[in-house]
């Protein structure tokens, strides 16, 4: 029974439809005692806010009427159940909505049971009974469903189209030909109970397509790289790509690629005929399929269709578009900067785009007079709200406290030069440099020199060794030159070639465990900014060999801290990593690492149990006594999968710290930490809206009532609109108040040792995300144990 | 109205495939196919199913459906909607895409200057007095160059058991082919046009004297029409109700012309310079790697010059030259491409439709591309 339950929680498991994406139902707020008066905060200045949430309001007494109609003698098609009930519109009336079974409607008929009579047209007297069996009030699941499904008949009415599970206004597209992509833009809207009332949370959403199909695309590629490699590398493109097709509207992954087929091959139709796949798309859809060689895609489903998994769906490159950014493009910094000039809004921008689709939905008479029908309406403004802004952390730094500039949420300015709490000597290390990069591997080292001094990094000149520019090449050099007293090997890459940085990586991950640090050579080739850039690899590379850089000041003691967060291999596709990280001391400069690789369909939580396991062994062998308090931060959680995550993981978790020791009886608290939410804050200040400044705590009006959660603006952004990160703490024995868990949280934002500022997320979610990255991107297997207690996957 | 339905299940002993009602949209399908008609209406349209189909076909510019039903259109209308992939990448051709509500009995002027009017298993589902004013107003009013009307061959009726007295208990009449074929008769002589019989759905063997399944009657006008004389007389009080309308975007349209033409010159450029660079590059390397490769590549240049001098003078101002941080890729040289040259059809449409919208040389004669993102990808 359990591994049933485990199955829905695999890793992989992320897309598939019908899934309860706004996981409603999972009410932990109830179990956890000391936040079911109050879950919010206290500390901090008010702040005045809006948000993209606008109330729906319904008439006084307002409630949807379910039904249930039957029909004697039985009537299969849904068409010809829908004709015979609606012969009796003047009962019904106008507004309705009907599945063939079950009707809703925005009255109540006269009687609990109607009986009425229509007639088929074969002259066929059938009885049509309508049943009540539900008077929902406005709050209930069934009508938050109901309302949103009336909202997307709203945008339908408007002409937008659907892609997933957004809309999208293909009319006025934007075009970003130097990439060939197209954005389109649009709007993701959901309907919720929020903490005091129903809203609809819509926010501005960018459709990125391709003008080009597939076959271009493997034209392209074929132009640009080896023959004998091509087929490699196309497949490793497309794999976990979405795709669009051109005769329907209908989205695909890309699982393999049948370089073996071609669209003169045939299949076998539903009525058992051999077709092949030029004629079946020529007589379905009139597409001609001009290129007769193409290799097919082919795409697994998802989801069962009743209790039979259909087979795999073969598709025609040629008549398949692109849809979404690989990872190739992803990391392509022109391609980004180009996208964001059109996708990042300024928050003045995107309140003004989500004001014209509440302006449109008040204008627009046919959405209005479906909306009166069902006796509904939503408010025309941005809901306004007060929240707070905690205290901005000071940074301590090897007995020297630092202020920063809150609003920024940046220190590198005022702690640059300063000493570090823990400066590891580069006394024994490796610089490997192709010949054309031997000025600029000069040029590091120097600057090195004239950086570590200020923070008491000793450090003497590298080895240094010429390479030839082959992965085989770097590999020999290592094997020769690395021994168990090198403290750290700093290689420069002349290009971003992604095979030789894995090659390094693995090889100084595994078999001969070693940090390591990869300089592209490029970065340093500007002179004006290469001392800067020093630094930070300076800052880095101590990091790596378990040095530690500053603290804030966390007032729990004996807590461990836990980061988990997953990574999904969309190219091998069998793969997901968890990296999970746990604190070892007080200040949260040393943190303890392993990762969890999971085939598809396996379950998480062993690996997780282990890794909590040696952790805390670790922990101990650190400070000499266990944590009284554990406190897990868990990312990766996708949309739905919150329900399985409170059934099975936490108590996994429990377990694991159960069989610790008898006495042993640590509190624990696990707080689910998700990045990509809707739900966008305004400050409204000087009469414009702004962002809000970090450290902006939300904790009424847009949570949830069935949840402990909370939203914390930590970071500042240069352009665009700042995204709150939203956390859920789904189970919490610490006792600790809101404004504790809160702040802690903040804090934690500030130990990421790779940026000298605040982040999105907890330093341990960022670092178990680093780590599942390194794993999943380059090395592919559990990294060596005995690197466990460095960050040496920064 | 489910004719579909219905009828399958009376086929039950007599099975065809494809399903008579596919063949009778195969059939509308391959005329289609064969007189390339632009605009093209379907009348008794239900679930618009036929439209769904001839949206595929690349000649229709104008489709129109009308029903009785309001309701049985609405059902699946949504499958008349431009997709994703339209506007990716527009089409050559216009579409519209129009749908009305009312009777076939009525005058619309929305019907007019049709090319090709079908009517499906539309004529047995109506009235007396509606089939009565029927012809004047498709054959006298709409006046389409072509007119297709199927129903069903009541002679075929005994070898479908359970068939009383009608094949749908909607179906008014059902005629034998002598029945249609005199109306059809009549009909044509009547309003200038000539008709061909022929139909769908095979008798089984030893059957074949009752006929196809469905009798079909093939009506084309044989007057020619001057659309402005012909539309002057008719009436333009509208008698239908527009409940869809779906314009597809297409290259007739400025607008999408121009984002197309824009793309692919960006795209055109980008390559251009790609291979420009590459070029660049690999010979700097070469150069630094040894001799040898110098000298082949003198070899090579000198093989050039023997070449027409007049011919390398055109070349030259066609090709592409970088200077600093930029190339100049010439106009003309762009417009060689097929696909750019396919697009704008001209040098002056394609000088038009770009301006202001990518970076040209002081002349305007040459894009202007930047070297520098490239170069940081190295």
């Amino acid at each position: 029974q359990i591994s049933a339950g485990f199955q829905e929680m695999s890793l992989g498991d992320r897309g598939g439809r019908r899934r309860d994406f706004h996981d409603l139902g999972v009410n932990t707020r109830q179990a956890i005692e000391h936040v079911r008066e109050s879950k919010t905060g206290s500390s901090g200045i008010m702040i005045r806010l809006s948000t993209n949430y606008f109330r729906l309001t319904s008439r006084p007494q307002w409630a949807l009427y379910q039904y249930h109609v039957d029909y004697n003698p039985q009537m299969e098609a849904r068409r010809l159940r829908s004709a015979l009930l609606f012969q009796h519109e003047e009962l019904i009336g106008r507004t309705h909505a009907f599945d063939g079974t079950i009707l809703f409607l925005p009255k109540k008929l006269g009687n609990k049971v109607t009986e009425v009579f229509s007639r088929t047209r074969n002259g066929e007297d059938v009885k049509v009974t309508i049943t009540l069996t539900n008077e929902l009030p406005p709050t209930s699941p069934t009508c938050l469903q109901f309302y949103n499904i009336i909202f997307r008949r709203l945008l339908k009415i408007m002409n937008l189209q659907q892609i997933g599970r957004n809309y999208y206004n293909p009319s006025d597209p934007i075009s970003i030909p130097n990439h060939r992509l197209m954005v389109w833009p649009g709007f993701t809207t959901s309907i919720l109970q929020y903490e005091k009332s129903i809203m609809l949370c819509t926010d501005v959403s960018h459709k990125v397509l391709r003008s080009e199909t597939v076959l271009d695309f493997m034209f392209n590629l074929y132009n640009q790289v080896e023959e004998q490699r091509f087929r490699d590398i196309c497949t490793k493109e497309l794999i976990g790509l979405i795709v669009l097709t051109k005769y329907n509207n209908k989205t695909y992954r890309v699982d393999d690629i049948d370089w073996d087929a071609n669209p003169k091959c045939t299949f076998r139709k539903t009525d058992g005929s051999e077709i092949s796949y030029i004629d079946y798309y020529k007589m379905q859809y009139n597409q001609d399929i001009t290129d007769e060689n193409q290799p097919v895609l082919v795409s697994q489903p998802r989801r069962r269709r009743g209790s039979l998994m259909p087979g795999p769906a073969v598709l025609i490159p040629e008549l398949c578009y692109l849809t979404g950014l690989t990872e190739k493009m992803r990391n392509d910094f022109n391609m980004m900067k180009d996208l964001s000039v059109h996708t990042r809004l300024t928050p003045e921008q995107r309140q003004r785009e989500v004001g014209r689709l509440i302006d449109y939905i008040q204008k627009d008479d046919s959405v209005q007079r479906e909306l009166r029908d069902w006796g509904l309406s939503f408010d025309s403004n941005l809901l306004s709200f007060t929240g707070r802004v905690v205290q901005a952390e000071k940074i301590h730094q090897a007995g020297r406290v630092f202020e920063y500039n809150p609003h920024f949420a940046d220190w590198s300015k005022e702690t640059r030069g300063a000493p570090l709490i823990n400066a590891k000597p580069l006394d024994n290390w490796l610089l490997i440099y192709t010949r054309r990069n031997y000025d600029v591997a000069n040029a590091l080292l120097q600057n090195l020199f004239k950086v570590t001094p200020a923070m008491g990094i000793r450090m003497n000149k590298a080895i240094m060794i010429e390479v030839d520019d082959r992965t085989e090449a770097y590999l020999r050099v290592l094997q020769q030159n690395v021994t168990s007293d090198t403290n750290i090997v700093v290689c420069l890459l002349s290009s971003s070639r992604k095979d030789k940085y894995d090659a390094i990586k693995k090889y100084l991950c595994t078999d001969c465990p070693i940090p390591s640090q990869c300089v592209i050579a490029r970065t340093l080739s500007k002179p004006q900014s290469i001392m800067a850039i020093a630094t930070k690899i300076a800052l880095q590379m101590n990091c790596k060999m378990g040095g530690e850089l500053w603290s804030v000041e966390i007032p729990l003691k004996q807590l461990m801290v836990v980061g988990i967060d997953c990574y999904h291999d969309t190219v091998s596709g069998k793969q997901s990593i968890a990296g999970f990280v746990a604190s070892l001391n007080q200040g949260m400069t040393r943190w303890f690492s392993r990762c969890v690789l999971q085939d598809r369909g396996q379950e998480l939580v062993d690996g997780l149990k282990a890794c909590l396991q040696t952790a805390l062994r670790d922990w101990f062998k650190w400070n000499k006594y266990l944590p009284s308090r554990v406190m897990v931060y868990r990312d990766g959680v996708g949309d739905g999968q919150l329900k399985t995550l409170v059934n099975y993981e936490v108590p996994q978790l429990l377990d694991c710290l159960k069989s610790v020791g008898k006495d042993y009886n640590p509190r624990l608290s696990v707080i689910v930490v998700k990045k990509r939410v809707s739900t966008r804050f305004f400050a409204q200040s000087g009469g414009r809206p702004q962002n809000p400044p970090p450290g902006t705590v939300v904790d009424v009006e847009v949570t949830r009532p069935e949840w402990y959660d909370f939203f914390i603006v930590s970071q500042a952004v240069k352009s665009g609109s700042v995204a709150p990160t939203h956390y859920n703490v789904i189970y919490d024995s610490s006792g600790l108040k809101p404004d504790h868990v809160q702040r802690l949280t903040y804090k934690l934002c500030h130990m990421y040792y790779n940026w000298s500022g605040v982040i999105r997320v907890p330093a341990p979610c960022q670092y178990a995300h680093k780590l599942a990255f390194l794993v999943g991107q380059s090395i592919h297997r559990e990294p060596n144990l005995s690197l466990s207690d460095r960050l040496y996957y920064l | 109205m489910d004719k579909n339905v219905q009828e399958e299940r009376f086929m039950e002993v007599i099975k065809f495939t494809p399903p008579l009602y596919k063949q009778r949209y195969q059939f509308i399908k391959d005329l289609v196919g064969k007189y390339k008609p632009k605009k093209v209406a379907d009348l008794g349209c239900a679930d618009c199913t036929l439209l769904w189909m001839l949206k595929f076909c690349s000649c229709i510019e104008v489709l129109a459906g009308l029903d009785i039903c309001e309701n049985v259109m609405k059902e699946k209308m949504h499958r008349l909607y431009p997709l994703p992939g339209d506007y990716l990448q527009p089409a050559e051709r216009s579409l519209t895409v129009t749908l009305h509500h009312g009777s076939v009995a009525d005058k619309d002027p929305c019907m007019l200057g049709f090319d090709l009017i079908t009517c499906i298993e539309l004529i047995e589902h109506l009235e007396e007095s509606e089939l009565e004013k029927f012809p004047e107003v498709v054959f006298g009013f709409m006046a389409p160059a072509m007119v297709v009307i199927s129903t069903p061959n009541s002679e075929f009726n005994p070898l479908l058991p359970g068939v009383t007295p009608f094949r749908h208990p909607d179906h008014k009449f059902e005629w034998n082919r002598e029945e249609f074929q005199s109306w059809a008769l009549n009909v044509a002589r009547c309003y200038n046009y000539s008709v061909e019989f022929t139909g769908v759905g095979l008798p089984p063997t030893g059957m074949e004297d009752v006929g196809f399944c469905t009798q079909i009657g093939m009506f084309v006008r044989k007057y020619s029409q001057t659309s402005e004389t012909a539309h002057f007389e008719k009436p333009t009080k509208a008698a239908y109700k527009t409940i869809f309308k779906a314009v597809y975007p297409s290259l007739k349209d400025e607008k999408y012309l121009q984002i197309a033409v824009v793309s692919e010159v960006v795209f055109t450029a980008q390559v251009i310079k790609r291979s420009l660079m590459n070029h660049f590059n690999s010979e700097h390397e070469e150069y630094s790697d040894g001799p040898v490769e110098i000298k082949s590549k003198f070899q090579h240049s000198k093989n050039c010059v023997s070449e027409d001098l007049e011919n390398l003078a055109v070349e030259k101002c066609m090709e592409p030259s970088v200077s600093g941080n930029v190339v100049y890729i010439p106009l003309t040289k762009i417009f060689s491409f097929p696909k750019v040259n396919q697009l704008c059809g001209t040098f002056e449409k394609l000088c038009k439709l770009i301006t202001g919208k990518v970076t040209l040389s002081s002349d305007g004669s040459a894009m202007v591309v930047d070297t520098e993102q490239e170069n940081e990808e190295n």
